[in-house]
């Protein structure tokens, strides 16, 4: 990163905002993700996005934004806390605390229209039925709908829903019933073949799959054993678990026609063209964009001076010239 | 408001006697999140105008040792130094140091501000990785900030020397301890700006731990100092100190930070004087804007409802029995 030094008048997020020369846009990163085209394959990844960071970073540059996960009904959200950080990463329980559908859409939706880039609006449900329920009250709001299946069914004492291929094709079939909108179905980490889930997403009818949730953890603390989180158990992110991610979205690419959006660990536009490398169309950047904001801004601007520099003419030829041998 | 997210992770105990220590620093900490239990509620939103943040890349001027157990930071930042209001924080991100990576900013109370000069000051005490990582930055390094965040304290109509059938001289009894002392400087630095005149107990481990007494000289601020080696920083020792100090002529506001058994009895001492007062909490945070839901305030509400999040809607709370 080659930031202009903080001066008199002026501060490093202004002089980031103002560093991108024009010449960078006219390179085309394009992607398509069903119906929907996006100006480049980089979005944050649910959870990690809210309104409040267009103050810090030119979002207008991002392909896509991504909303936290909306369900029917209000939630609460977990205890406290909600949040801890461990040499393997970062442990979350937030628990998912949401407005529900029509809070999402009076209260929150609005800011993220306002932001002037698509915005593709993640969904829950507590059962496999609810997903279609929850896409209806949304009315048409968003771009695309990603499908939140790492949500545990409570017709099935608790196990994942998007561990289940059935439940991932209830899912899609009765949410695809609502809307033309492009699907994404958003896979859980702890499944016996993410292959089988990602194609139970594609015969269903989703229009993408993205690869994956954080990976549940439980983390201790040192010597007194205590849980560091009010809910015990949390989902695992960072930079740590890439490989285990990159190992999915390699094996999910293979097996489906659709594409496959990474989500684990990616910090650098080098950390993208590895996922790019094993099949992944677009990419979503979570944790790292709470230490670095702009770091998802970063990987649009380098992804296009690499195209720059390497002569490719759009994102595909950059994938080809990337791609593993 | 002062807090690093992480477990404790400090180095392996050599003896039971230290497993015994962090066990009762657990007990610590849980009677100290009982203690304001049902105090707290959001602040209406008032005068003071909503955050308006920018990251920055902040050259490190000062970095020094300060008592037996803190770190004193002074960052080049002129856009925070010039806009932070009291009470509010940054979120300070840990470069990578010896192999070490911190992937979480941490959350940390301006405790100075220097618009003249762009620069604000932060004390922390090392508490884990992060702040262990922290303290190995040097002098002429940068750190990446991000403030100012929060929603801070703010001194009530009542309490500022303009209020209507203002006769005397208003005051105002700040409470910090440990670090805690470092998110109330703000006010201190304000009521000297605005003529109110500022008490301030200082409470740490010992005279060598105390934060802030040379900022309330130069403030001209009247310090009350009180340590755990002596006392006089435990209760009831504390509580009738102040009544005995105030109980005459009463402060016309409190705020608190540092320990939850100090919110409580500034809660007591406020609904037995008629005064308000505000406390800014910690807790673990990973955005610091409000996004990632993170930071749960221990604020009752609907459990169906989410509740208020101590970034945005805090860090500074109104507490009343």
């Amino acid at each position: 990163m080659n930031l202009a030094p903080p001066d008199a008048t002026t501060d490093a997020r202004r002089a980031f905002f103002d560093a991108r020369p024009a010449s960078a846009a006219a390179v085309d990163l394009s992607v398509r993700i069903g119906g929907l085209t996006l100006a480049n394959p980089v979005m944050p990844a649910s959870g990690c996005f809210g309104p409040s960071l267009g103050r810090l970073i030119p979002v207008t540059e991002l392909g896509a934004v991504v909303t936290k996960t909306v369900f029917g009904t209000p939630r609460g959200g977990n205890p406290a806390h909600r949040l801890t950080e461990i040499r393997a990463g970062m442990v979350n329980s937030v628990g998912i605390p949401s407005r529900g559908a029509a809070g999402y859409l009076a209260q929150q939706h609005p800011h993220y229209q306002a932001l002037g880039v698509p915005t593709i609006i993640s969904v829950g449900g507590h059962r496999p039925g609810e997903y279609a329920r929850v896409v209806r009250d949304l009315a048409g709001s968003g771009v695309a709908y990603e499908l939140n299946v790492s949500c545990p069914n409570l017709d099935r004492h608790g196990a994942d829903i998007g561990s289940d291929p059935d439940a991932i094709r209830e899912v899609v079939r009765t949410t695809r019933l609502e809307t033309d909108k492009p699907l994404i179905v958003k896979l859980p980490v702890l499944v016996s073949s993410i292959a089988d889930c990602a194609l139970a997403a594609e015969e269903a009818g989703a229009d993408a799959v993205c690869v994956a949730n954080s990976i549940p953890a439980l983390p201790l603390e040192r010597y007194t054993r205590a849980p560091a989180l009010g809910n015990v158990i949390g989902g695992l992110s960072g930079p740590g678990i890439r490989p285990i991610v990159l190992r999915l979205v390699w094996l999910a690419s293979r097996a489906v026609q659709i594409p496959v959006i990474a989500c684990g660990g990616i910090e650098t536009v080098d950390d993208a063209l590895d996922y790019f490398s094993v099949g992944a169309t677009a990419i979503q950047v979570g944790t790292a964009s709470f230490g670095r904001p702009f770091a998802m801004v970063e990987i649009v601007r380098a992804l296009q001076d690499r195209c720059l520099t390497d002569g490719a003419g759009d994102i595909n030829a950059l994938i080809e010239l990337w791609r593993a041998e | 408001m002062t807090v690093t997210p992480e477990p404790s992770t400090t180095p392996e105990p050599a003896e039971t006697s230290q497993l015994a220590a962090l066990r009762r620093q657990r007990e610590f900490a849980a009677a100290d999140e009982a203690a304001i239990d049902g105090l707290l509620s959001v602040r209406p939103p008032e005068r003071m105008p909503r955050p308006e943040p920018v990251w920055d890349d902040a050259p490190v001027l000062v970095h020094d040792i300060v008592g037996e157990r803190y770190h004193w930071l002074v960052l080049a930042t002129r856009t925070i130094a010039a806009t932070a209001l009291a009470g509010q924080f940054l979120m300070i991100t840990v470069p990578p140091k010896g192999g070490e990576r911190i992937l979480l900013p941490r959350p940390m109370a301006i405790h100075r501000r220097h618009p003249e000069q762009g620069t604000v000051e932060v004390v922390y005490g090392v508490a884990g990785r992060g702040t262990t990582a922290l303290a190995d930055v040097a002098v002429g390094e940068r750190l990446l900030v991000t403030g100012p965040l929060g929603r801070g304290f703010e001194f009530p109509d009542a309490a500022l020397p303009t209020a209507t059938g203002a006769q005397q001289a208003r005051t105002a009894l700040m409470i910090g301890r440990g670090v805690g002392v470092c998110a109330v400087m703000g006010s201190v630095e304000d009521a000297a700006r605005l003529g109110l005149k500022a008490t301030v107990v200082v409470s740490g481990r010992s005279r060598a731990n105390l934060i802030g007494l040379a900022d309330c000289a130069e403030l001209g601020a009247e310090v009350i100092p009180v340590t755990d080696d002596d006392g006089s920083s435990r209760m009831p020792a504390l509580a009738a100190r102040l009544r005995a100090r105030f109980d005459a002529g009463p402060p016309d506001v409190i705020l608190v930070c540092g320990a939850g058994v100090l919110a409580r009895l500034a809660a007591e001492l406020g609904a037995e004087w008629g005064v308000p007062v505000q406390v800014s909490l910690e807790a673990h945070m990973a955005c610091g804007l409000g996004y990632c839901h993170g930071c749960a305030a221990p604020v009752a509400t609907d459990p169906a409802v989410e509740g208020p999040l101590v970034c945005v809607d805090g860090p500074v709370f109104d507490a009343a029995l």
